[in-house]
């Protein structure tokens, strides 16, 4: 991977950060697009998380055994239960990795 | 630019209060940056694997700074495509950062310009996802950047470890250790669930990224974010309505 490829990321990714934050750019914000781009972090987050847990090599894997599964499921549990971002994470982690041990 | 334009919140800030301020951040982002560890050891250990060399994995997190977009990178480079594709699905996979972006245009547009580029830069998930829109009323530049700055050093510091780590564990990057994505995800997502309209945003986001992901993975996350947002804001209206009707 050379240098010049990891500088065009960096281009890239930093340009889709930074491109609205552009004092120049002929762009107006209504309450219409606000109201739309409030539902955009729960969107792309669950548009993340949700294929991991689902979708292994390009196939659909719905297998109780799954770990991934049943770790996401104590993660919601938990996410629901309370609201500590820190026991969630922790705890699904520590049952993802006995899931995975001896599951 | 116009003086009366440039900076209004950061100067009215005291000293105290700014390093009081970006303490605060960096502790409220504190259990993010904990959670994002696994994801930013693996980065740097599938680098290692990948045989890039120590200072490429390290290069990558300190100027690009996605882990999304780092991994599935990597993964490209190691099936020997050349930088079109690895470029092509790079832009797909960050286009979600011009929706943050867009979100926080109106409350950053008065900052000045090294702020902007700063926090720009800093404009991740985890950032976007600690000023969700309804908190942006309050926002606070300090905040936003030691929440952000503590993050960055949290994802270099992983990658680090993976680097170093991944010469003398070859299998770290079957430890699962992406499942720490999923938890961090989760645990921001669903204790904002307090509506219809964001259930029905997030219920029709996962429907359509399993489909996505299976059918048509290069712009899957794109369709089913915007799919996802859509349904959330038709419902938000529809609710709106409802209200005003009694």
């Amino acid at each position: 991977m050379s240098l010049g490829l990891i500088l065009a990321m960096a281009a890239l990714v930093f340009g889709s950060r930074y491109l609205f934050l552009v004092r120049r750019l002929p762009l107006r914000l209504g309450p219409r697009t606000l109201r739309f781009l409030s539902f955009a972090s729960p969107a792309v987050l669950t548009a993340i998380w949700v294929p991991l847990v689902w979708v292994r090599d390009g196939a659909l894997d719905t297998r109780l055994t799954n770990p991934y599964l049943l770790a996401a499921l104590v993660a919601m549990g938990l996410a629901l239960g309370q609201r500590h971002t820190l026991v969630t994470v922790l705890g699904s982690l520590l049952a993802f990795f006995c899931l995975r041990h001896w599951g | 630019m116009s003086q009366s334009l440039s900076d209004p919140a950061p100067q009215a800030h005291p000293v105290h209060s700014r390093w009081l301020s970006a303490w605060r951040g960096a502790r409220s982002m504190l259990p993010l940056t904990l959670a994002v560890t696994p994801w930013g050891i693996l980065a740097g250990a599938l680098a290692m694997d990948a045989g890039l060399a120590p200072w490429q994995g390290q290069v990558l997190s300190v100027l690009v700074f996605a882990g999304a977009a780092q991994l599935v990178a990597i993964g490209m480079v190691q099936s020997q495509l050349g930088w079109l594709p690895i470029l092509a699905t790079t832009a797909l996979i960050t286009a979600r950062h011009l929706l943050y972006g867009m979100a926080w245009r109106l409350t950053l547009l008065p900052l000045s310009r090294p702020w902007r580029l700063g926090l720009g830069f800093l404009l991740t998930d985890e950032l976007f996802a600690l000023h969700t829109v309804d908190r942006l009323k309050a926002f606070d530049p300090w905040f936003a950047l030691g929440a952000g700055l503590s993050f960055y050093l949290g994802w270099n510091l992983a990658t680090l470890v993976g680097v170093v780590a991944g010469h003398s564990l070859p299998d770290l990057t079957h430890w699962g250790l992406d499942f720490a994505v999923v938890a961090t995800f989760i645990a921001l997502v669903l204790p904002g669930c307090r509506s219809r309209a964001v259930w029905g945003c997030v219920l029709s986001a996962a429907g359509l990224s399993v489909v996505g992901a299976l059918y048509f993975p290069q712009v899957g996350l794109l369709v089913a974010s915007l799919g996802g947002m859509a349904v959330g804001y038709g419902l938000s209206r529809r609710a709106d309505a409802r209200e005003s009707r009694g």
